[in-house]
C-alpha cells in the first residue's frame, strides 16, 4: 500500500461515489451514499457484494440499476433448495455426446485402419483428438456464461439463503478467484470479471467463509425522506401532499409489530393504486378498502385497521 | 496508517465483531482506496468489509465513533482567546478534521521517524509548550495519538494501569520539559506566565486521561464479560448464582443458536425406486448410451425431530431452571421440538414456550404448574406414552432431563423401552455425577439400559458437548 496510490485513490473516491448515485438517479434507482459506496467498492476491489435486508426494499433492483449503468448484461440465477451445479454452472450436452460417439463408431474403421496389433491401435486412438469432454459439449448455465461473457457481465445470484449449504459452499472458488473447476477440463478462468451480487432474505444465516469473501451491504427501510423521492421518480403521478402523507402513513404503520411490514415495493404499489382511484388526499375509509395493497397477511391487516384513523391523521398532519 | 487501521480492527474484535486476516486485508484496500478525507465515506466502506451481519453493523458503527472521536477538540472551550476563531474553524470541520488527523499521523509514521518522537528533548519541549500556548488542539491531539502509540496504550488491559498510562504518555510528549519551562519562567519571576502554563498542564493532564480511559473502554471492551462467560460455562449449573442468571440465559441462547448453524445441515437420502433420468443418461454416455450406472432421485430429510423431556421437582430444582431455559432456546431455533415437564404429573410445554415471548416468564410458570411435586417417573412415562408415544419415529431423538429419582416408586423401565424402539436415540442427562447415580432412590440402573446413552451433564460446556454430538448424529 504506497502512499501515493492512498492519495490518487482518496481523489476520485468521493466524486465517483456521487457520480454513481447520479447515474443510478437517472435511471429511476434512488439511492443513499452508503448504496452507491458499496458499488464504488465491489467494482474497485473486485469483490462480490453479498446484500441483506428486508423483502422488498429494492435488493435485486439494486443489482438491475448497477447492470444498466454500467451497459453490461444481467445474468441471474435464482436460488432454490436443490439447487444443484447442473442447474447452475454446467451441463454435458449429452444428446450430444451420444450422436458423437455413434460418428466416431463408425470413423473407427477408417481410423484404424492398416494399424498393426493393439498397441499401435490404441497410440492411435490417444493421438486422435479427444472432444467428447470439450467445452463444444458444454452448456454453460448462469455462472459460467457469466465468466464467459465477453465483457463482462453483471452476475446476480438472487435470495442465496434459499439454496443448501453445499451450493453455498460450491460458490466459494467461483467468489474468490473467479474461476471454476470442471472436472473433465480443469479450471475455467474468468474472461473479464463479472461484477457478482447476492442477495439474501436471512431466512438462514450464511456461512463465516461466504461473508468472508463479499462486501456486506445491509439495506434497511428508507427513511421518510429517502421514500418520498423514491416515490417521486417511481410513481411521478403522485402528487406532492399525498406523496408526503401516504409516506407518512407507511412510515407510521412500520413502527407497528407486524408480521410483513410494508417495503418499498408495497409503498409504491399503494401509490400506484391511489393514483389510479384519483385520490388526492389520504382519508380513512380509502385507507381501509385500500390497505389490503399494503399488508400482505390478514392478521396484520385486522391489527392495522383499528389504527386507521389515529394513522392517517398523523399522516395528514405530517403531509 | 496500517497501524491505526489495526488499533481499529482490535478495538471491533473487542466488541464482538469478528474480523478475520482476510478481511483486514481488505479494509487496508478500502482505505487507501476511499481515503480519510470524507469521514461518512469512510464509514460506510469500512463498514461494508469488516463487519457483516446486522449486529456486527451495530457494534461497527459505535466502535467507529468511537474510535474516531475526538471529542475534545469540540467540548474544549477554546484557551486562548486570541485563537478562539481557529479553533472556531476547526470545531466546523470536525468530522473532516478528524479523520484527516490519522491520516496525518499514518503518513508520519510512513515516511520514517515523526518529527516530535525520537527528535531531540529541545524540539518537544518547545513544541509542546508552543502547542499548549498556542491551543492548538488538533495538533495537540496528533502529538496525544502519537505519544501514546509509542507507550504502546493498545496494550492496556487493566483500568488500574491507567495512571501508568497517562504518566507514560505525558512524558512521552514533553512533561519535563514543560515543567523545566515552568521553572525557568518563575525563576525569571514571570509568575503570570508559570501560571498560565500550570494551568494549561492541568488541562493537558486531564485530556489525557480522557483519552487513556476511552482507549481503555475501547479495547476491552469485552475482555472482562469472555472471561466470566468462560468461567460460568464450565461451572456445575447448581452453584450459579441468581445474579448470573440473566447473563447464563444469554450464553444458553448463544450456545443454542451456535449448535444449530452448525449442524442445521440436511442430509439426504436415497429414495429408492425413482430413476432420475435425466442424470442416468449423462451418466451413461461414456459407455455408449448403455445404462449400466443408474442414478436414482433423492429426497431431503428434514432437521432432526427431537422430544425433549424435563424434570421439573424439587430434586433438581437448582438445575432446572437452566434446563428449561435451554429447552427453550432449542425450541427457539429447532423448529421441531415437543418439550414437556413433569415432577408427579407430566404435561407438555411445547404451545405454551412458543406463545409465550419472555423467557423468564415461560421457565416460572412451567415451574408453577409442574414443578413442585413429588417425582415419579413410573407416572411422567406412563403420560408420556399417552402424549406422544405416537409422534415417536425413527427419526426422533428423546432427551430426559433428569435425576432418576423416582421416590422408590415403579420407574416404568417398559415404557422407556417401547420409546427405545421407536425412537432413533434415547438419551439420559443426569445433573447428578456418576457415583450418586443408584444411590437412594435414584432409578439409574433401570432406566439406563433403555438408553443409547446416559450421561452427568452438570455444567453448560457439558451441556453443549451433548447437544452438538446429538445433532452431529440425528438425522
Amino acid at each position: 500500500m504506497s502512499e501515493e496510490k492512498g492519495v490518487s485513490g482518496v481523489r476520485g473516491a468521493v466524486p465517483e461515489i456521487e457520480a454513481i448515485q447520479k447515474g443510478f438517479e437517472g435511471r429511476g434507482y434512488i439511492c443513499n451514499a452508503h448504496i452507491a459506496t458499496s458499488i464504488f467498492l465491489a467494482e474497485r476491489l473486485q469483490k462480490p457484494l453479498l446484500i441483506e435486508g428486508p423483502p422488498g426494499v429494492g435488493k435485486t433492483e439494486l443489482a438491475k440499476a448497477t447492470a444498466e449503468l454500467l451497459g453490461k448484461p444481467l445474468i441471474r440465477l435464482q436460488c432454490y433448495e436443490g439447487l444443484d451445479e447442473a442447474k447452475a454452472l454446467y451441463e454435458w450436452k449429452y444428446g450430444k455426446q451420444l450422436l458423437y460417439t455413434q460418428v466416431l463408431k463408425e470413423k473407427l474403421g477408417d481410423l484404424m485402419s492398416g494399424a498393426q496389433g493393439l498397441k499401435e491401435s490404441i497410440s492411435r486412438l490417444h493421438d486422435f483428438d479427444d472432444t467428447f469432454f470439450s467445452e463444444e459439449f458444454l452448456e454453460p448455465r448462469p455462472l459460467l456464461k457469466a465468466l464467459w461473457q465477453p465483457g463482462g457481465a453483471v452476475l446476480l445470484i438472487d435470495e442465496i439463503d434459499k439454496s443448501d449449504d453445499e451450493f453455498e459452499a460450491f460458490l466459494l472458488e467461483l467468489l474468490s478467484d473467479y474461476q471454476i473447476s470442471v472436472p473433465e477440463l480443469g479450471t475455467i478462468k474468468a474472461r473479464t470479471v463479472p461484477v457478482v451480487f447476492l442477495t439474501s432474505n436471512n431466512t438462514r444465516e450464511i456461512g463465516d467463509a461466504l461473508k468472508r469473501r463479499c462486501l456486506h451491504l445491509y439495506i434497511p427501510f428508507p427513511d421518510s425522506d429517502l421514500e418520498q423521492r423514491i416515490i417521486k421518480s417511481r410513481v411521478p403521478e403522485v402528487e406532492e401532499a399525498l406523496r408526503r402523507q401516504l409516506v407518512a402513513f407507511v412510515q407510521g404503520i412500520r413502527e407497528l409489530d407486524l408480521k410483513k411490514q410494508p417495503a418499498v415495493s408495497e409503498t409504491i404499489d399503494w401509490a400506484r393504486t391511489l393514483v389510479l382511484l384519483h385520490a388526492r388526499e389520504l382519508d380513512a375509509e380509502l385507507v381501509r378498502q385500500t390497505l389490503n395493497v399494503l399488508l400482505k397477511f390478514q392478521d396484520d391487516i385486522d391489527n392495522v385497521e383499528g389504527e386507521v384513523n389515529a394513522l392517517t391523521t398523523k399522516a395528514l398532519q405530517a403531509g | 496508517m496500517t497501524e491505526v487501521l489495526g488499533d481499529f480492527i482490535r478495538a471491533l474484535r473487542a466488541a464482538d465483531v469478528r474480523v478475520s486476516t482476510s478481511e483486514a486485508i481488505d479494509a487496508g484496500q478500502v482505505v487507501s482506496m476511499v481515503g480519510l478525507d470524507d469521514r461518512q465515506t469512510l464509514r460506510d466502506a469500512l463498514s461494508q468489509v469488516l463487519a457483516k451481519s446486522e449486529d456486527e453493523k451495530q457494534s461497527f458503527g459505535e466502535t467507529f465513533d468511537r474510535f474516531f472521536a475526538f471529542d475534545q477538540l469540540k467540548h474544549r472551550p477554546a484557551a486562548n482567546d486570541a485563537e478562539a476563531e481557529a479553533e472556531d474553524d476547526a470545531a466546523e470541520d470536525d468530522e473532516g478534521e478528524s479523520g484527516e488527523a490519522n491520516q496525518k499521523e499514518g503518513e508520519g509514521e510512513g515516511d520514517g521517524p515523526p518529527s516530535g518522537g525520537s527528535g531531540g528533548s529541545d524540539g518537544e519541549r518547545y513544541d509542546l509548550v508552543a502547542m499548549l500556548e498556542r491551543g492548538d488542539q488538533a495538533q495537540l491531539q496528533m502529538a496525544l495519538a502519537e505519544a501514546a502509540r509509542q507507550v504502546r496504550l493498545n496494550e492496556i488491559r487493566l483500568f488500574t494501569q491507567r495512571g501508568m498510562y497517562s504518566r507514560r504518555i505525558m512524558e512521552a510528549m514533553g512533561l519535563y520539559a514543560l515543567e523545566d519551562e515552568v521553572m525557568d519562567r518563575e525563576r525569571a519571576g514571570n509568575e503570570a506566565g508559570a501560571d498560565a502554563l500550570r494551568g494549561k498542564r492541568e488541562e493537558l493532564r486531564l485530556q489525557v486521561r480522557d483519552y487513556v480511559e476511552k482507549q481503555l473502554e475501547l479495547f476491552t471492551a469485552n475482555a472482562g464479560r469472555q472471561m466470566r462467560e468462560e468461567v460460568l460455562a464450565q461451572m456445575r449449573l447448581s452453584n450459579i448464582d441468581y445474579s448470573d442468571m440473566k447473563f447464563m440465559r444469554e450464553l444458553v441462547r448463544k450456545m443454542a443458536k451456535r449448535l444449530i448453524a452448525l449442524h442445521s445441515r440436511r442430509r439426504k437420502v436415497d429414495r429408492r425406486g425413482v430413476l432420475d433420468m435425466r442424470r442416468t443418461i449423462r451418466a451413461n454416455v461414456e459407455f455408449d448410451g448403455l445404462f449400466f450406472h443408474t442414478i436414482w432421485k433423492t429426497k431431503k430429510v428434514d432437521r432432526p425431530k427431537v422430544m425433549a423431556i424435563c424434570d421439573v421437582s424439587g430434586s433438581v430444582a437448582q438445575v432446572s431452571g437452566f434446563l428449561l431455559m435451554f429447552l427453550y432456546s432449542l425450541q427457539e431455533v429447532i423448529p421441531r421440538v415437543r418439550s414437556f415437564a413433569f415432577s408427579a404429573e407430566l404435561g407438555e410445554t411445547t404451545d405454551f414456550f412458543k406463545r409465550e415471548k419472555n423467557i423468564e416468564e415461560a421457565i416460572r410458570e412451567t415451574l408453577q404448574r409442574h414443578g413442585g411435586g413429588s417425582t415419579d417417573y413410573g407416572f411422567a412415562l406412563a403420560d408420556f406414552e399417552r402424549l406422544a408415544m405416537d409422534d415417536i419415529d425413527h427419526r426422533t431423538t428423546v432427551i430426559i432431563l433428569g435425576d432418576a429419582r423416582s421416590n422408590y416408586s415403579n420407574p416404568r423401565g417398559d415404557i422407556l423401552k417401547k420409546v427405545h424402539a421407536r425412537a432413533r436415540r434415547v438419551i439420559w442427562l443426569n445433573p447428578e455425577p456418576k457415583g450418586l447415580w443408584n444411590s437412594g432412590d435414584s432409578e439409574m440402573k433401570r432406566l439406563a439400559p433403555y438408553c443409547d446413552k446416559a450421561i452427568t451433564c452438570a455444567s453448560l460446556k457439558d451441556l453443549e458437548r451433548v447437544v452438538s454430538e446429538l445433532l452431529r448424529h440425528a438425522s
